[in-house]
């Protein structure tokens, strides 16, 4: 499986540590019972998310006109709007817009889009600093590391973790973790960088096509205050975040917070429609995929709206941390768009996956998670590295379809269980055995034992 | 052929929608709009102040700001900002029950920044302009005049080391809603 992502393997750091490991499982349970609580206080909830469905699907009907209004109006409200066909070419159009400001210093806010695709290396590479400035964002920089989920970038971390980061990079003293002295440190940092900021970069959380505004949601105020200062202002979409209207978010923000953390709200929903006096405003469209994705069986997870709740209560997620699926967006949603983004590379991600659904009941787009997952198994297991798994199922089912055949091999099998070596048995080339055990046979089969009691 | 165009051609949906979208859920509204909005407020961890006339003095003695620098943005032209224990006093133009939300625009009368950069926040908000939920706050933002607006939902928060409430992130350390 050479150059191929193996999540099972890639979760045994995390899962070597189970102490840990049951604490991630744990925190992230505690963020979905908050979800829970939040969504009980809305009776309307689940016509909510149908609409939401619904909305988005509508969306994607007419994505291109939506889009092209969306460019339209915003131009009319003094924005400027670029495209990009892939993350180059995004990386290509940001650089170029620093450079013509003469930006060396860019603060950014939370945007998976940028992560995706990988503009803080490209910018670093050509003498630009760019600033996480989302605290957890920030940790994961400091720590040369990737965030582990796409709202909670650092919940791998525990504090005392944090509290190495900042006493290497911040001067806090080493053994203070408390978590309030650390963001009070955090804050001061970087509102040095926010003041010296020549540019500002934010994601979007919706761009509204009729009123050609974009609509940034955040707790901590960092999209805020990181666009406020600096006269230059760019905003990078993937192209599935545009919505009809304003009317739309009147059911979205309803959803969003509430799926994500348990908030009603977000403390910012920001909505800009207009450059800021002198300055400017820039949108960057991004398809990078996206146009394939929606041609295919996979177009219902551009519905996404990133809460992150299906991380949440994964049971494989919560176990496994964020980063053993080596892609920019973990979980059940980054597994279903990781593997159909790159089959070969990611396919074991669609088996990171009990196939409980739980994420299908707490999705907010009401996306069929699982199905989408088990749509993806049935591509995957085409897949050359898959072979030997394919291999094994079509032999049981060989075998299963044939129930003399199969009476003959678990009698045959009855008398060999105690005699085969369980070296031969454990063998390295069967993955099936890694982290199973063979269940002990039963010394009479059910079949004998039924038939007896009808006799008796 | 641009890239937009190359972009457009593969999606394949230019086509305009036979009618605007429309949401039809149902909503429903909390029983009291003003217990549901300051119970909301209070739990995103701002704070309230009942006042019968909202002025600056009155705003400052009750919230016991007498040595500290107070910009009021109602009345006041704001060009430069000090951060520095800096409290500003902004207009809401209404709020949302079901979460405690205000609806702020700058409108040009001050600085941007002033909304983060500012320690305490006191947003001013008369109690009969409250909507149920998002639903009818959207209807009620006017986007034709809109620069840049938002909802604001008490102090800026962060909860990213272990899951830790931390009231202070970037933006207001402190925020109160004086009712009036
Ligand atoms: S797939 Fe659904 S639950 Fe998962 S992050 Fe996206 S919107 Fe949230």
């Amino acid at each position: 499986m050479s150059g191929a992502h193996n999540h099972a393997r890639a979760a045994e750091a995390f899962t070597a540590d189970s102490k840990r490991a049951h604490w991630h499982d744990k925190a992230l349970w505690f963020v979905r019972q908050k979800r829970d609580k939040a969504v009980a206080s809305v009776p309307e909830w689940e016509a909510l998310r149908a609409e939401a469905e619904a909305l988005k699907a509508h969306t994607r009907a007419h994505l291109g006109y939506y889009l092209r209004l969306f460019e339209e109006r915003a131009k009319a409200n003094g924005i400027e709007v670029y495209w990009a066909e892939d993350a180059e070419a995004h990386n290509q159009i940001v650089h170029r817009l620093l450079q013509e400001h003469g930006a060396r210093r860019v603060v950014k806010s939370k945007s998976m889009l940028t992560e995706e695709c990988g503009l803080n290396p490209y910018l670093q590479a050509r003498g630009i600093e760019v600033v996480d400035t989302d605290l957890g964002e920030r940790i994961v920089q400091l720590a040369s590391q990737h965030p582990s989920h796409i709202v909670l970038p650092a919940i791998h971390l525990k504090k005392e973790d944090v509290a190495r980061i900042f006493a290497k990079h911040l001067g806090t003293a080493p053994e203070n973790h408390d978590p309030a002295y650390l963001t009070r440190a955090a804050r001061e940092h970087l509102r040095q960088k926010f003041l010296e900021a020549d540019a500002a970069i934010t994601g979007v959380n919706f761009a509204l096509a009729e009123e050609g505004a974009v609509t940034v949601c955040t707790n901590e105020g960092n999209a805020d205050l990181g666009t406020a200062l600096p006269n230059l202002h760019i905003a990078c979409m993937g192209l599935e975040k545009v919505v009809p209207s304003a009317e739309a978010l009147g059911v979205l923000t309803r959803l969003l917070a509430r799926s994500a953390t348990g908030q009603a709200i977000t403390t910012y929903t920001s909505h800009f429609r207009r450059p800021k006096p002198g300055g400017r405003l820039c949108v960057v469209i991004v398809d990078n995929g996206r146009s394939g994705l929606l041609k295919e069986e996979f177009a219902q997870a551009t519905a996404c709206l990133r809460c992150g709740a299906c991380m949440n209560t994964c049971p494989v997620y919560r176990r496994s941390g964020g980063h053993s699926y080596g892609y920019v967006v973990p979980g059940p949603i980054g597994s279903v768009l990781a593997s159909a983004r790159d089959t070969a590379r990611y396919g074991s991600l669609a088996f990171a996956c009990t196939l409980c659904a739980s994420c299908d009941t707490v999705c907010p787009a009401k996306i069929d998670l699982h199905e989408l997952l088990l749509k993806s198994r049935r591509r995957v297991i085409e897949q050359k590295p898959f072979h030997a798994k394919r291999t094994g199922l079509r032999m049981a089912a060989f075998v299963l379809r044939r129930p003399r055949l199969y009476r003959f091999l678990t009698a045959l099998w009855r008398r060999l269980e105690g005699v085969v070596p369980k070296r031969w048995l454990y063998h390295p080339k069967n993955a099936w055995g890694r982290e199973r055990q063979m269940p002990k046979i039963a010394q009479t089969p059910f079949r004998a034992r039924y038939a007896k009691r009808r006799r008796a | 052929m641009s890239a937009k165009e190359r972009i457009l051609q593969a999606l394949q949906s230019d086509t305009p929608p036979a009618e605007p979208w429309q949401s039809r859920v149902e909503t429903f509204a909390p029983d009291d709009l003003l217990t549901s909005f300051t119970t909301a407020w209070e739990g995103a961890g701002g704070e309230v102040l009942w006042l019968g006339e909202a002025s600056k003095e009155a705003i400052a003695l009750a919230l016991g700001a007498t040595t500290k620098k107070v910009v009021d943005t109602r009345h006041e032209k704001i060009d430069e900002i000090a951060p520095e224990g800096l409290w500003a006093i902004v207009e809401g133009v209404f709020g949302v029950a079901e979460n405690g939300a205000v609806w702020i625009e700058p409108k040009e009368r001050y600085p941007r920044a002033l909304l983060t950069l500012a320690e305490h926040v006191v947003v001013v908000l008369e109690k009969r302009r409250l909507v149920p939920t998002m639903a009818q706050a959207y209807r009620k933002v006017d986007f034709s005049t809109l620069s840049y607006g938002l909802f604001l939902a008490g102090p800026s928060k962060t909860a990213d080391i272990e899951q830790s409430l931390v009231i202070g992130a970037h933006g207001a350390l402190k925020c109160t809603a004086v009712l009036v």
